[in-house]
């Protein structure tokens, strides 16, 4: 477990590697409760910003520490919050989560954006869920420079990652696959026909994927038609059993997943159906097991037959080839995250200070060393006088805003006067 | 006109360098999918169709007739249409991942063409082939042939797709290409453009000739009636209960005809065109 060190950036996280799914349940945050707990986070003053991450495989908190921590570790301040707010025993959560501060807080959030600490490795529903976080946060006012410059990198991370990598390219589920394939047949899916074989688990999968696929001719042929009809509640028609060999040449798609322990799509229906079809193709996706269509089927004429190993087997293999896409899509990160942690530094308060007196210095010396050098008249002695006096007054004009950035107690805000200062008197950012 | 004929043979060859630039990028944003190469190919291909269409414009005026009416200058006006072709291809399809199969078509037109002048096939003797109806009759032939140079490559890859699918070998080109529906409806497209290209040429063709030859006859009819034959049914698959395979087959077929035709027909068969 990392302890916090000086950095204002703060991370305490719970996800699915180590945190078991009861737990996870009592500490996610539904959309009102992160504004809720945003809230009083900074109205306690143990945050100045803060971002919630909450899905199904984790709960982050994103923090830049507040100024009322009186001498508290920040993140042990959290993670007391956050029992308190969700009503679970500390040391349940302090034993089963993650701390970061500071770069490894960038990484670990840069890392997730990127899909590389989801379960699905690469998966690309995650960035559209730190989107999400980061507009709740926004939303209720919990962003100010640094997280808001940090989530936004990250998306941009995230999106860098997918383009540039194949890390989210192919998918590694069975649904998703035969979907990849089923569209390398027919492009679009929705105005296809989809005939489903069974109506259990399988098959309700697949019916709401290609619901959510757009398609609307889906039919579902079962032993049992209360069941089937069950199934077609929300679109679709259900058929009994004996119409089968009759729907059958209507079909673009059929997906088989019957728990029939013998082929139920012999090798004649097949090879009747496609002599109807006339040379249109047929995607057969056998999900049985045991097989529910004959392998044989394969080798007809415009006819394609995937069964579950197969499918299996495909989607393996893109596991194995999104685990050599980590290393690219890690260098991606590195860059990134040097560039955000250099920007984060020069927010700190000596760089700030340093790169705002520089800027005078330079300015004094264009605009009056060098005038003062024309006027030949006034003598050296007193012209040496003269540049001491401007010198003395750039110190004095710098003081009170040196003094508001030093002396500023609360981490947060320290950060937010550097920014505007830098933003004001346009500063260099370094690694933009 | 040799300083026309060395302008030309220039343009020739720069068109040459940018078609085969964006033959490179084609492969890369195959291989890559960035978007950087695609567009590189576009610009190249722009370029490339725009010098092109200068080098054509240059040798037609210096002929005093279409720019295609020696062989080497047909070459050349038909790989011009081909990128012309692939150009409406990625306009109105955005179908880039034809690129590295169809430039090469192109390609290997306008390196003939260019050996083909250097080597003095491009000197004619005044045979009388102007005028509207002539004009006409090989500019259809030649876009003809283009279209269905492209139903060759459209062909082909619908092949690839389809081995890939049937053997589980998921890989780059399995990503990359068109789903065989998509495959199949441009082909078609481009078989329907071919033909119809095809067919008016060929009925030009025989009007031209009966004025100036006083015949219908010329063994180029025979073959082109035959390509337009095994076309139809590559239009009309159903009329065989044929589809998917067969039919790019098929297609490849008809495409092998559409070569003999326009290089061993021309040359060593056909006396009205020769070219000499």
């Amino acid at each position: 477990m990392n302890v916090p060190t000086e950095s204002p950036l703060v991370l305490a996280g719970w996800d699915f590697r180590q945190t078991p799914v009861e737990l996870r349940e009592r500490i996610a945050f539904s959309p009102e409760k992160v504004r809720e707990a945003l809230t009083a986070m900074r109205q306690e003053g143990l945050l100045a910003e803060g971002v919630i991450l909450s899905t199904c495989n984790r709960s982050e908190v994103y923090g830049v520490i507040g100024g009322g921590l009186a001498g508290r570790d920040p993140i042990q301040a959290m993670t007391e919050f956050i029992a308190r707010f969700h009503g679970v025993p500390h040391g349940e959560i302090e034993a089963a989560g993650y701390r970061f501060s500071g770069i490894d807080a960038v990484r670990h959030l840069m890392r997730v954006a990127a899909g590389l600490e989801s379960l699905a490795l690469g998966e690309d529903q995650i960035i559209g869920q730190v989107r999400e976080a980061f507009r709740l946060a926004t939303g209720a006012g919990a962003t100010r420079a640094v997280l808001h410059r940090l989530f936004q990198k990250a998306l941009e991370t995230g999106k860098r990652v997918r383009s540039e990598t194949g890390l989210g390219t192919r998918p590694i589920s069975i649904p998703g696959v035969a979907i990849e394939l089923a569209q390398k047949i027919f492009e679009d899916l929705a105005p296809r026909k989809f005939l489903i074989l069974g109506a259990g688990e399988t098959s309700s999968i697949f019916y709401d994927l290609l619901l959510a696929k757009g398609a609307r001719n889906i039919e579902v042929v079962n032993r049992t038609l209360a069941r089937s009809q069950e199934l077609c509640r929300r679109g679709g028609a259900a058929f009994p059993w004996e119409e089968l060999t009759a729907r059958l040449p209507q079909a673009d798609v059929v997906i088989s997943a019957t728990s029939a322990t013998a082929p139920i799509l012999t090798m004649e229906m097949a090879r009747k159906a496609m002599t109807q079809r006339r040379g249109l193709p047929l995607f057969f996706l056998d999900l049985g097991i045991p097989r529910n269509v004959d392998p044989t089927v394969a080798g007809l004429e415009n006819a394609f037959l995937y069964a579950v190993d197969d499918l299996q087997e495909i989607a393996e293999r893109n596991r194995l080839e999104r685990q050599n896409e980590i290393e690219p899509a890690m260098a991606i990160l590195e860059e990134e995250i040097s560039k955000f942690v250099a920007w984060l530094g020069s927010l700190e308060v000596v760089p700030t200070i340093t790169s705002l007196h520089q800027k005078f210095e330079t300015i004094r010396e264009a605009e009056f060393d060098q005038r003062l050098d024309q006027l030949t008249h006034i003598p050296e002695g007193d012209r040496e006088k003269i540049r001491l006096i401007a010198k003395s007054m750039v110190r004095a004009l710098l003081r009170s805003p040196t003094d508001a950035i030093k002396d500023e107690p609360d981490p947060g805000r320290r950060l937010d006067r550097a920014e505007v200062a830098r933003h004001l008197f346009d500063l260099d950012v370094h690694g933009e | 006109m040799m300083e026309i004929m060395w302008g030309q043979t220039s343009l020739s060859a720069i068109t040459l360098i940018l078609y085969a630039a964006a033959e490179g990028t084609s492969i890369a944003h195959l291989r890559t999918d960035q978007k950087s190469y695609g567009k590189a190919t576009s610009l190249l291909l722009l370029a490339g169709f725009l010098i092109h269409w200068v080098a054509l414009y240059v040798g037609a005026r210096a002929a005093h007739s279409v720019p295609y009416r020696d062989l080497p200058a047909s070459m050349s006006f038909f790989a011009w249409v081909v990128i012309g072709a692939y150009g409406i291809l990625l306009l109105k399809h955005r179908e880039s991942s034809t690129g590295p199969f169809l430039i090469p078509i192109s390609l290997l037109f306008l390196v003939i063409s260019i050996f083909a002048k250097q080597n003095g096939h491009g000197d004619l003797k005044d045979l009388g082939l102007k005028g509207p109806l002539f004009a006409f009759h090989v500019t259809m032939a030649i876009v003809g042939y283009a279209a269905l140079s492209l139903s060759f490559v459209l062909a082909q890859l619908y092949l690839i797709q389809n081995k890939q699918i049937r053997r589980r070998h998921l890989g780059l080109l399995f990503s990359r290409l068109p789903a065989l529906d998509v495959l199949t409806r441009l082909h078609r497209t481009a078989v329907a453009i071919g033909l119809s290209a095809l067919t008016v040429a060929a009925v030009l063709g025989l009007i031209w000739a009966r004025i100036n030859w006083g015949t219908y006859w010329d063994p180029k009819v025979l073959f082109t009636f035959l390509i337009i034959g095994i076309y139809l049914f590559t239009l009309f698959p159903r009329w065989i209960g044929w589809g998917g395979k067969k039919i790019a087959l098929l297609s490849v077929t008809g495409f092998m005809f559409v070569l003999f035709s326009y290089t061993i027909v021309n040359l060593f068969i056909s006396q009205g065109h020769t070219f000499k």
